[in-house]
């Protein structure tokens, strides 16, 4: 490209500098809104997919009946000999953790009162020190390994079951499941802790005890699946395609298979924020288009001229398109300097939502700076009113040229 | 100047255009035969409606005939497409308009080099030529002026400059001294002869005004779309 096109067209744009500002303008608000709505769904993904792979490790492992089928009796399709595939997935050099599970559920009693519970079992070290801090310890000291010695089996629960059946830290609780012969089981257990999730449904029915306290009440040696966890998110697709060829004879999820909510917030985010990208993309396209059009009509003479000294309309289309490209481009630019400001300022203000529906915690307001959602939606906009403006100009740079010369 | 051995800059051939105005058709000019050799300043006189600027506009390709032929460098034009006659123009023509059309945006210096712009000359040899056209018509030290800094005859002569520059064989001037004041006027027609016989390009100059017709080469009357 010559130069000298994209100086007449920046010379062109400031023609009129009012409308040309009020038209950049226009184009850095819908940059900003795009680049601020995106990057906050991005953070909300994110936050959303760390979630779900800290609570059920990147790749879940187990017999492909256990995630498709419902039990029979506790742990009827749960993973014998469990040592040697940890030891054979810990081999892996992506692989960070693994992490045996037990899900059980059954009853938790007080002595007065019996609550149903969905029970956890896990190995509370690697557990907690592998997810991180994802559960809000409220009283109480967090589980660990080797515990039961003294006190005897230990759980933590949820604040809303700790309130329902009244206990505290070092209360006794007795859990009733049926183990995996199907008989009735029931183990007296001390509170270690009380925990919140942040899920006043789940908190009101969870409890974690270690794996060790959860086989012996099913009366069992088996765990459910083992969770594991990558040294990153990326290595996802990749350690699920080598330990499916490795281990042929049980099923390889990854976190997002097994991430129903994250999946349908994602759906829902994609389609707000794209209708909200789109309603953003047409009103920059009206306003870009009023704009040339408004310039297009009172330089047709101008136009006229240029064809007469033998500007092909091609070109004239192409410098018509610069000047929609620099405005589009400028505002653009400002809008992505805006984003940016804002987006680092949320970051460093900790401005806090509100909890969302059926969560008791809010979470903090960040938007993510996504590169490539910065460039792509530069170049939207600047394709957006470059578009828009041939499509105003097309009519003008072809119409006769005696008519343009003669338009007033 | 004229000399009957060269190839005539421009030649009408029983040229007629009619346009229509709703229900109206006015026959803009019936039968037209005019020959335009190479370094003539012809004025076509007449009243307002006689053909003039139909004749300008035929002979500067910006429109076409009904019937008849246009032959300009020999070449006959009436079947050309719009791209065509649209480089012809860029290479062969240089217009100058009453309201002199200069881009505002464009300083002195930029509205003559455009149309060696669009030629594609080598940005060096553009601004040599540029220089010189801008000195030929006295206005160097207004070179990096917008348009709308200069007064009307000033205007006029960036517009004859900007004619000229890409030396064509025919420069087409529509009433080029009609918003201008007589002394104005004046200096702007002595500039277009003096610009003419040195550059060797025809002038076609429709216009109402005698002093302008005293000084050109031939005078062209028509009436009614015919020649008189």
């Amino acid at each position: 490209m010559n130069w000298m096109w994209l100086k007449f067209a920046v010379q062109n744009t400031l023609r009129n500098r009012r409308r040309s500002l009020v038209t950049v303008t226009i184009a850095a608000l819908g940059t900003a809104a795009i680049l601020l709505a995106g990057g906050f769904a991005l953070f909300t993904y994110e936050s959303l997919a760390e979630a779900q792979a800290r609570e059920s490790g990147h790749l879940v492992i187990g017999k492909p009946e256990q995630f498709v089928k419902d039990e029979e009796t506790p742990l009827q399709y749960g993973l014998d000999d469990v040592a040697k595939l940890r030891a054979q997935l810990l081999a892996d050099s992506q692989v960070r953790a693994v992490l045996p599970r037990v899900d059980f559920s059954g009853l938790v009693s007080n002595g007065d009162k019996s609550v149903v519970m969905i029970g956890l079992g896990v190995e509370p070290d690697a557990e907690f020190s592998v997810k991180g801090p994802f559960l809000t310890i409220t009283e109480g000291e967090v589980l660990s390994n080797g515990a039961n010695g003294s006190k005897g089996p230990e759980i933590m629960l949820g604040d809303a079951l700790a309130r329902n059946l009244k206990v505290k830290p070092g209360s006794s609780l007795t859990l009733l499941a049926s183990t995996t012969e199907g008989s009735l089981n029931a183990m007296d257990v001390t509170v270690k802790a009380v925990f919140s999730t942040g899920v006043p449904e789940v908190d009101k029915r969870l409890i974690y005890t270690d794996i060790a306290t959860s086989q012996k009440l099913l009366n069992t040696q088996k765990v459910s699946s083992l969770g594991i966890f990558l040294s990153r998110m990326e290595h996802t697709e990749g350690a699920q395609a080598r330990i499916s060829s490795a281990a042929p004879q049980l099923k390889v999820l990854t976190w997002e298979e097994k991430a129903v909510f994250y999946r349908a917030v994602r759906d829902l985010y994609n389609r707000i924020f794209g209708a909200l990208g789109l309603i953003i993309g047409v009103i920059v396209v009206f306003v870009v288009t009023n704009a040339m059009s408004m310039a297009i009509i009172e330089r047709t003479r101008e136009i006229g001229t240029l064809r007469a000294m033998g500007t092909l309309p091609r070109q004239l289309l192409r410098t018509l398109s610069l000047e929609g490209m620099v405005l589009g481009g400028v505002g653009a630019i400002v809008g992505i300097l805006v984003a940016l400001a804002v987006s680092i300022f949320l970051y460093t203000a900790n401005i806090q939502m509100p909890p969302p529906p059926g969560r008791s915690v809010g979470y903090p307001l960040y938007v993510n700076i996504h590169a490539v959602l910065y460039i792509g939606t530069g170049l939207l906009m600047v394709a957006l009113t470059m578009l828009a403006s041939a499509f105003v100009a097309r009519k003008t740079v072809h119409m006769p040229v005696v008519d343009a010369l003669a338009h007033t | 100047m004229n000399n009957t051995h060269e190839t005539p800059v421009v030649k009408l051939r029983g040229v007629h255009k009619t346009y229509r105005l709703g229900a109206h058709v006015i026959r803009a000019l019936q039968g037209v035969d005019l020959t335009v050799e190479r370094g003539e300043l012809l004025a076509l006189t007449g009243p307002s409606g006689s053909g003039k600027s139909t004749i300008l506009n035929l002979a500067g390709l910006i429109d076409t005939p009904d019937s008849g032929d246009i032959i300009l460098n020999g070449q006959k034009v009436n079947d050309l497409d719009e791209e065509a006659r649209t480089l012809m123009r860029r290479d062969s023509l240089g217009f100058v308009f009453q309201s002199f059309n200069l881009v505002p945006v464009m300083t002195v210096a930029e509205n003559v080099d455009y149309p060696l712009f669009i030629a594609g000359v080598a940005p060096a040899e553009r601004k040599v030529r540029v220089a010189a056209q801008l000195e030929a018509v006295g206005l160097q030290d207004h070179a990096h002026h917008r348009p709308d800094a200069l007064s009307g005859g000033q205007r006029q002569r960036v517009a004859i400059a900007r004619a000229l520059v890409k030396r064509p064989r025919l420069v087409i001037a529509d009433e080029p001294t009609a918003s201008l004041d007589s002394h104005t006027a004046d200096q702007v027609l002595d500039l277009m002869r003096e610009r003419c016989h040195a550059e060797g390009a025809a002038f076609v100059i429709a216009t109402h005004d005698s002093r302008l017709t005293s000084r050109c080469d031939r005078i062209v009357a028509l009436l009614d779309g015919r020649l008189v």
